[in-house]
């Protein structure tokens, strides 16, 4: 069976780390000198302390108050990012419709001035107008909407 | 309420979302850097040792304190604290050696160089031969190199390396054992004779 502790390794770690390993602990090194458990924890933690401590010294961290400023920045870059996502969706939303609004307005313009050549007859066309109120609304719409969407796509599009 | 929120610009808005975002971090500035001060060189010392890359250890050390600040959970004792950074710590490090798997070294420190391992062909030969650390860790699963770290460098309890590492405690010494009898040999130049 084998032995995977032993009752005297807290003793030969607490040597190691206090620096009394070897030669303040005869008697323990006696110990350690036939016990494997012993033997392969002097060999780990020694060399571990060692290394541990030439780390120590070479570490260069961040003070604190970068360290926080970093996170406080990030914390609230993340929260916009968040918090924006429904204004960005809302506004690809409103751009589409606005599209797919200039978009039918045109196709019935061109509909209607396919079906009716003659509103393109500069003498006739206050009577044409006149004469048919369908067609004086689209032209006043095509007229409000040439005006109204560059400005509302500026404020659809702008970010503030 | 409702009348006060749609007077909001959005800016304004963001802006009170952004405030409230650090109002939720885990600590307030004085304690968080209290903490930091205490902490973040024995992690970074961990997490360059276990990741063996010292600006990956800089990554992710920034990045533990912050998922730390950011979980939102409460604790009972400075020491439960102290495990739970260590194990966001172990599994961003985790997370890293899968995502580059095969890749993981350990470089040697400059102080190690001089150590006498010339080269890997040497090593089963002389027994005499003091195996660099470095190397040796670099031999290990990341799992022991973490236990090991934790039990002898960092000092650390059966109970706290369990709490670090989401093992069970029953199972730490015999994997340690493990562990640690894999690395003094490889340490030792004696491998498969020991214990």
């Amino acid at each position: 069976m084998t032995i995977i502790e032993c009752p005297r390794e807290s003793d030969v770690l607490d040597a190691v780390a206090s620096g009394k390993w070897p030669h303040r602990v005869p008697e323990l090194a006696g110990h350690v000198a036939s016990c494997a458990v012993c033997s392969d924890v002097v060999a780990v933690a020694q060399a571990m302390r060692a290394d541990h401590e030439v780390v120590w010294q070479e570490a260069s961290i961040p003070s604190s108050g970068q360290a926080w400023w970093r996170a406080e920045m990030r914390a609230r870059h993340e929260a916009i990012l968040q918090a924006s996502r429904p204004i960005a969706i809302a506004q690809g939303a409103a751009l589409l419709i606005a599209i797919a609004v200039i978009g039918a307005i045109g196709w019935l313009g061109w509909t209607w001035i396919r079906q009716e050549p003659s509103i393109f007859d500069l003498s006739s066309v206050s009577a044409q107008a006149l004469a048919s109120p369908l067609a004086l609304s689209l032209v006043v719409a095509l007229l409000t909407l040439a005006v109204i969407a560059p400005v509302a796509l500026y404020l659809v599009l702008s970010d503030e | 309420m409702f009348s006060r929120d749609v007077t909001l610009t959005d800016v304004e808005r963001l802006d009170r979302v952004a405030a409230r975002a650090v109002e939720t971090l885990q600590m307030d500035e004085d304690t968080f850097r209290a903490f930091y001060d205490r902490m973040a060189r024995p992690v970074w010392v961990y997490l360059a040792r276990i990741t063996g890359d010292r600006a990956l250890a800089d990554d992710l050390l920034q990045e533990s304190f912050y998922r730390f600040l950011r979980a939102e959970r409460s604790f009972d004792s400075e020491s439960h604290r102290r495990n739970y950074l260590y194990r966001i710590a172990t599994n961003l490090a985790h997370d890293r050696h899968r995502s580059r798997r095969g890749i993981v070294s350990v470089p040697v420190p400059a102080e190690h160089e001089t150590s006498a391992l010339a080269s890997h062909d040497d090593v089963a030969g002389d027994a005499e031969r003091r195996t660099d650390l470095g190397r040796a860790m670099a031999k290990l699963k990341p799992r022991e190199r973490e236990m090991l770290w934790l039990a002898y460098a960092h000092g650390s309890s059966h109970e706290e390396i369990a709490e670090t590492l989401g093992l069970r405690r029953a199972s730490i010494k015999m994997l340690l054992f493990r562990a640690r009898r894999r690395l003094a040999a490889l340490l030792t130049g004696q491998p498969g004779q020991r214990a």
